[in-house]
């Protein structure tokens, strides 16, 4: 396994759900997806189907080597976007309710950052991770509704395996009991996947210094 | 810009609000207006903007008022947060009783995902403190539903009066810096993200806003607290 650097090119904004996107959870997504095809979109609630699927990255302990999303420009700020989200469903005859249940509206806003790249640093296997990445169109949230348009990606080597620190910062969650010091600390997801509770500890947040065990 | 030069150059803009929009005239009428269901009325105090200006105006007439704050609790209202108010309204009403009650399942995840019972209890607690007004800083500028509301609102077991009824949200951000009322520091950071028209301080990660999609805000600028503790 080789210490990556891998770069999205994006043509839209990209909307979030959190301040960052994991690349583990990512590959795992498109892993998934191809074990599972077409089931994989009728899945049965949120409930992990036998665990994470092997992913093509190096592991530390009980988490990936690859860092969280770093948005470049660097100093692009977060917008929001607001929408309506309404049923396209054809409406029955007769009263329906539009504040609550089946056809209830939903007026939404989407955190988003123009950014033009995404870095991530990983380290794992090259022509793997480079597959699964060539399958990404698009990062982030409401890609449906065309944020996170990947242009392209490039995968190549780097000298320094950064995906858990670089120079003194977390690149990711790290979990405080892996950290001989570190600055801050807050209860988060640190492997995926990021939305089961089991995945929660109390973890020194992405880019705050910290020194490994 | 630095966080710092931004939010000073915005209060340059509010403090000349204050004259140019007479928001002096407007909190002497809210006081006066105020001053008359103090004696028989207590002030529910969320910690919020407008209910800290309502506080300061009430304060300003009647320094030993009865303030009522409901502590929504950890899954709702981060303590950082709920410190911080108390901190604040116990500073601008030093000489006021004050009155707090806790839902009583505020620190548990359901309080995020079933509203429900909120209602039911938080009625019941202002029911029980048996006032006969209830002094709110409810706005008309908020909403359609808020602005046909009312000033005076004769309810089955009290009467809701709200003195800053007319105040818009730029005159309540005036009164605010211009008195240097505290607010939780949380509203810069949203009003950053969002504009000062629409920061809000209500409740967090809270399934009753999800249809504004104010969870998804939080998860960005709140993340901190979005995973519950004990």
């Amino acid at each position: 396994m080789q210490p990556l650097e891998i770069v999205f090119y994006l043509s839209t904004p990209v909307a979030l759900g959190a301040p960052w996107l994991f690349f583990d959870s990512l590959l795992a997504h498109i892993v998934l997806k191809e074990q599972l095809g077409e089931k994989y979109y009728s899945l049965p609630t949120k409930i992990p189907l036998g665990g994470v699927p092997e992913i093509p990255l190096k592991r530390w302990r009980d988490l990936y080597v690859a860092s969280v999303a770093i948005f470049e420009p660097s100093d692009t700020s977060m917008h929001v976007f607001s929408f309506f989200k309404r049923g396209d469903h054809p409406f029955p005859s007769g009263k329906i309710s539009r504040g609550s249940g089946f056809f209830k509206d939903f007026y939404l806003k989407a955190v988003y950052i123009p950014a033009l790249k995404v870095r991530f640093y990983a380290t794992g296997e090259i022509d793997e991770v480079r597959r699964l990445v060539g399958k990404v169109a698009a990062l982030g949230k409401e890609r449906n509704i065309g944020f996170g348009f990947v242009k392209k990606v490039e995968v190549k080597e780097v000298e320094h395996e950064w995906g858990l620190v670089k120079d003194g910062t977390a690149m990711r969650p790290i979990p405080v009991q892996y950290l001989k010091s570190y600055e801050d600390a807050a209860y988060m997801p640190y492997k995926p996947p990021y939305w089961s509770k089991k995945s929660i500890a109390l973890c020194a947040p992405p880019f705050t210094r910290v020194e490994l065990l | 810009m630095t966080d710092e030069e931004w939010l000073r150059r915005w209060i340059d803009y509010f403090l000349t609000w204050y004259d140019e929009g007479r928001v002096e005239e407007k909190a002497n009428e809210a006081k006066e207006f105020a001053a008359k269901f103090l004696d028989e009325g207590i002030v529910s105090v969320s910690g919020g903007k407008d209910s800290m200006a309502l506080l300061h105006i009430a304060t300003s007439a009647k320094p030993d008022i009865t303030v009522f704050h409901w502590d929504h609790g950890a899954a709702l209202m981060p303590r950082e947060i709920e410190e911080e108010i108390l901190e604040n309204i116990k500073s601008v009403a030093p000489k006021a009783k004050l009155i707090v009650k806790k839902y009583s399942l505020g620190d548990s995840e359901r309080a995020r995902e079933d509203w429900r019972p909120w209602y039911r209890e938080f009625f019941a607690a202002l029911r029980s403190l048996g006032y006969r007004y209830h002094i709110l800083g409810i706005r008309a500028d908020e909403s359609c539903r808020r602005a046909s509301r009312g000033r005076i609102v004769a309810r089955k077991h009290w009467v809701e009066v709200h003195p800053i009824y007319f105040f818009t949200w730029r005159d309540v951000w005036a009164y605010i810096f211009k008195h240097r009322i505290p607010v939780p520091k949380t509203y810069f950071i949203y009003a950053k993200l969002l504009g000062w028209d629409k920061a809000r301080l209500v409740t967090f990660f809270d399934k009753e806003f999800e249809k504004y999609g104010s969870p998804t805000i939080d998860s960005i600028l709140m993340w901190r607290y979005r995973h519950l503790t004990k």
